[in-house]
Parts: structure tokens; C-alpha cells; sequence
């Protein structure tokens, strides 16, 4: 089943402590989906993320991090 | 809690609630006789408690009153609707199966109104539950 980890939470923490609400009005969401997403309860679309790498200036593969353990196999 | 999700309870408790009041005293009556006026008192009160209390929340959170749906919330709704709409087709068919058995009118007008309000309960249940599994 895939996965999708992601790094929100230290980014947030390496940016001037940001909080889950500041986040969440830079990329125009509520901050219940940017706990949704930090806790990996809730994928994001794709502007969604590369709105959320754009905050940290980081590419989308340093924030969100995707795993299929079929690929293992 | 999101904005959303406190409409979402507003609107599971009060159609609960007010339309449990319309129902019960008809279920006990066997839906023998007609109730007109408490069905238009039903709705208008249900119409004012959900406004009321809409307003109430919104006052404590505007921002987020105003904010537009988020994609997530979009998706939970969606996915709320499709679920509700099963109901309903289920709901409905089960209506049309007794609309051939003799009874009386009302009886008929209560039940498709019965089964709208049960699908709504259905829409504005599985709203919680997703916000609540994401939360």
C-alpha cells in the first residue's frame, strides 16, 4: 500500500517556529487539514503541495516523501 | 473544530432533534392522520435553530465563517453526498415498493419526507466521521 511521509512539522519548527495556522493561511487551507496532513491522516493535491514546499523554498521531494511497499517486492 | 464540522453537528443535532419531535407522536398514531401544521411548524422551527445557531458559531470565528472550503473539506463533503445518495435511491425504491400497497396519502408524503431527513442525518453523519478520522 503506498505512502506518503512528509516533513512538514520539522520544516515548520526550522522556519521561526511556524505555527500549523500560519502555515495554513499561507497555502489558503484551515490548519485542521495542515494537521491532517502533517499527521499523514490526509494526502494533499499537487498545488496543494508544491504551495507547501513554495513556504519553505524547499523541491517537493525534501517535504513529501513517497513510499509503495509493493516496489520492494 | 473546524467551521465546517460545528455546521455539520448544528445540522445532525437540530434535524435529529426537531424532526424526531414531528415523527414520533406520527409513529405512535400509526400515521393515520394528517399534521399539516405541525410539518410547516417543523420546518420553520428547524429553518430558526439552524440559523441561530450558524450565526452563533460564525460570531466566534469569523475568519474561518468566511473562509471558502478547503480541498479537504470539499472532499469530505463529497464523499459525504455519495453516501447520502445511496440512502436516498435505497430509501426511495423501498418507498415506491409500498406506494403499491394500500394506505393512506399521508402516509406516503411522510415517508419520502422521512427518508430525506434520514439521508440527510446519513450526509451530515459521515461528515463527522471524516472530520473526526482526520482530526
Amino acid at each position: 500500500m503506498a505512502t506518503i511521509r512528509n516533513e512538514i512539522r520539522r520544516l515548520r519548527f526550522e522556519h521561526g517556529e511556524m505555527t500549523q495556522q500560519e502555515l495554513a493561511d499561507k497555502i489558503k487551507v484551515t490548519r485542521q487539514t495542515v494537521n491532517a496532513i502533517e499527521l499523514g491522516k490526509y494526502f494533499p493535491s499537487l498545488e496543494a503541495a508544491f504551495r507547501i514546499a513554495a513556504v519553505f523554498s524547499k523541491p517537493l521531494e525534501s517535504v513529501f516523501h513517497y513510499s509503495d511497499e509493493d516496489d520492494a517486492h | 473544530m473546524s467551521f465546517r464540522e460545528k455546521t455539520a453537528w448544528i445540522s445532525l443535532i437540530s434535524m435529529a432533534g426537531i424532526y424526531g419531535l414531528y415523527f414520533w407522536p406520527l409513529m405512535r398514531a400509526g400515521a393515520k392522520r394528517s399534521n399539516t401544521g405541525g410539518l410547516l411548524g417543523t420546518v420553520i422551527a428547524l429553518i430558526i435553530v439552524q440559523i441561530v445557531l450558524t450565526i452563533a458559531v460564525a460570531v466566534f470565528d469569523p475568519k474561518n465563517a468566511q473562509a471558502p472550503r478547503d480541498e479537504r473539506e470539499k472532499l469530505i463533503e463529497l464523499k459525504a453526498s455519495r453516501f447520502a445518495y445511496s440512502g436516498l435511491a435505497t430509501g426511495i425504491a423501498f418507498a415506491v415498493f409500498f406506494a403499491a400497497l394500500p394506505s393512506p396519502i399521508i402516509f406516503g408524503a411522510n415517508s419520502l419526507l422521512f427518508i430525506l431527513v434520514v439521508c440527510e442525518l446519513m450526509r451530515s453523519s459521515s461528515q463527522i466521521i471524516q472530520y473526526r478520522r482526520s482530526a
